[in-house]
């Protein structure tokens, strides 16, 4: 079956047919909230921002000058949403809940050794600068290319570039008592020893 | 690397409940319709992107000057609008300094009781505040007059401190959570709502 | 770097210290009251509490709810399950409601789509409201959940109510025809017939009363 092209939806949704509208939802809703709750740091915030992602993209329908890239589009709409939000919570411990994680995501294998992981990872992200964290989340997670990233942040790709190394770096650093000794031992072609996992 | 572990993690797929779905679609549907197709497209002013000025001397001044006139014309347009939601947080430190109360009458009509207390969300639902205890004035009817924080209230009787009674002469609220009804209060500056 | 070049920057972080929100890093401070609670409901309650606050959602529907709990009688789990439901219809009635909502009408809402009307309608009502001249919806939210309460079906007192905000209809008529539905009820007629009737008349007569 054909399935509807997003200009093809959003030529009907402008013509009246507002009911269609719940097809781009439901195609884009899923991994623009990935973006959001990495961002944002919490299910409340992330639901909040996609919410009025979506509901102003819709106000705005008219204004989306290439309706073939509508998802990219509204991934720019939520991109300044999560940083209007974030900037007016401004910096705060981000309490991730790993309930809420389990909500979201299909079934674990083991669900409380992914959750801690999990947890470290977005205290880590959390504690990035939010210019960097957009970088890193938009470069490694979203897999956006540098132009793309700088189209949708205004930023130069330079320093696009050094956000992104910068994220890196202080990651590795947040991180580092929670990576594999293994891993870290790789990295640094250094001789094995007794397993000794970091929980 | 642990790099990539990191990333493949952030990579998990998240998924939202049809109930986010519902809840746009509920707004979108509250909505004006639009009804003009590609043409209106054709009628809107262009959007233009302005991409952050280079760190010049004159843009770093401009910019200082432009955001300082948006804060300033910012501040103008909050203060004539509806208020924004950072007053709703202003709000609930605000009433927690500075409540204005007013005086209510509760009545209850029940000649069987010995003890009716008033208990509610303005007195934390705790019956051992005196000043909601009603006082009994004769021929089954109690009533107490107690000062009550402007706003929205939930509140019930309790008659003989066990049986749970809704006002008859209140609104209503669905309060199903716990099995008891609870009767609605919403207290307004100058003149008591019921 | 010139000294003018200095000055700039100088003036640009000066402005964005002055004008950034001085917003001290919210801790989650416990309150003190669900010291009434167990261990358990206590910590769980004091988390969605946090939520809303770092939400800014209303905290104290959320506290009393779990009080209300407590003084009902009701175990640990039924407490934090209301609490978080009611989380769920605060958060909700905000999206509803937009942004200007305050924390009276957001705690209205809420209950009013506990009562079953639909988020849409929340919308349309607080749309109306302002088409109307109405600075806030509080009260015929009140009316909502009263009506459903005393057994108006949903659909019938949400087209009443937006018909009565429609119309322009004041605090004090608002007052006047739930005082009216209510009697009528008590004197036996259908829930449904009463409140359409007496909402025609109060459309009407801008609420005039005729008991």
């Amino acid at each position: 079956m054909d399935r509807s092209t997003d200009a093809q939806i959003v030529e009907r949704v402008l013509r009246g047919d507002a009911e269609l509208y719940a097809e781009l939802v439901q195609r884009y809703r899923d991994r623009y909230a990935r973006y959001a709750l990495h961002m944002l740091g919490n299910r409340e915030d992330a639901e909040e921002a996609l919410q009025d992602a979506f509901t102003r993209a819709y106000r705005s329908l008219a204004r989306c000058e290439d309706p073939e890239r509508f998802g990219a589009w509204l991934f720019r709409i939520l991109v300044n949403r999560c940083r209007t939000m974030g900037a007016r919570r401004g910096r705060r411990l981000r309490t991730f809940v790993s309930d809420d994680l389990a909500l979201y995501e299909a079934a674990e294998d083991h669900p409380a050794e992914r959750n801690a992981w999990r947890e470290e990872i977005e205290r880590a992200l959390g504690r990035l600068r939010p210019e960097q964290r957009e970088a890193f989340l938009l470069k490694y997670v979203e897999e956006l290319g540098y132009d793309e990233i700088s189209r949708l942040t205004g930023a130069g790709v330079s320093a696009l570039k050094m956000r992104v190394m910068r994220a890196c770096d202080r990651l590795r650093e947040l991180l580092s008592d929670v990576v594999d000794d293994r891993e870290v031992r790789e990295e640094r072609g250094l001789p094995e020893v007794n397993d000794a996992r970091h929980t | 690397m642990w790099i990539q572990r990191v990333i493949a993690e952030l990579r998990r797929p998240v998924r939202m409940d049809d109930e986010f779905d519902r809840n746009v679609m509920s707004v979108v549907r509250s909505l004006p319709r639009h009804r003009y197709g590609t043409w209106a497209r054709a009628l809107r002013p262009r959007t233009i992107t302005v991409r952050p000025l280079l760190p010049s001397v004159a843009a770093v001044f401009l910019l200082a000057v432009a955001l300082s006139l948006g804060h300033a014309i910012g501040t103008l347009r909050a203060a004539r609008r509806t208020r924004t939601r950072s007053d709703v947080a202003a709000d609930r430190a605000a009433s927690a300094r500075v409540t204005t109360r007013r005086a209510v009458q509760f009545v209850l009509v029940a000649p069987t009781a010995r003890k009716v207390q008033v208990v509610g969300d303005f007195n934390d639902w705790d019956a051992s505040h005196d000043e909601f205890r009603a006082e009994h004035r004769g021929g089954g009817v109690w009533s107490v007059t107690a000062a009550v924080p402007e706003g929205n209230h939930r509140y019930s009787f309790v008659v003989d401190d066990s049986l749970w009674v809704v006002d008859p002469t209140a609104p209503r609220v669905i309060d199903d959570n716990y099995g008891m009804p609870n009767s609605a209060l919403l207290v307004e500056g100058g003149d008591a709502g019921r | 770097m010139s000294s003018l070049t200095s000055a700039s920057f100088g003036l640009v972080a000066a402005w964005v210290v002055i004008s950034a929100p001085c917003r001290a890093d919210a801790q989650s401070n416990s309150d003190s009251r669900l010291t009434r609670l167990d261990a358990t409901t206590r910590v769980a309650v004091a988390a969605v509490v946090d939520s809303a606050r770092k939400t800014r959602l209303p905290t104290e529907p959320l506290v009393d709810k779990a009080l209300e709990g407590a003084r009902k009688g009701a175990d640990g789990e039924r407490i934090v399950a209301a609490v978080r439901s009611l989380f769920s219809e605060l958060r909700t009635a905000r999206v509803a409601l937009g942004a200007g909502a305050t924390s009276d009408e957001i705690n209205a809402g809420a209950n009013a789509l506990h009562a079953g009307l639909p988020m849409r309608n929340l919308a349309q009502l607080r749309s109306a409201a302002q088409h109307a001249g109405r600075a806030r919806v509080t009260l015929p939210l009140t009316v909502v959940t009263d009506l459903v309460a005393r057994g108006v079906p949903i659909a019938v007192t949400s087209d009443i109510v937006l018909s009565l905000v429609r119309s322009g209809l004041r605090d004090a008529d608002f007052g006047l025809f739930q005082r009216n539905v209510r009697l009528d009820i008590e004197h036996g007629a259908d829930a449904a017939t009463a409140a359409q009737t007496r909402a025609r008349g109060a459309i009407l007569h801008g609420g005039r009363s005729s008991h």
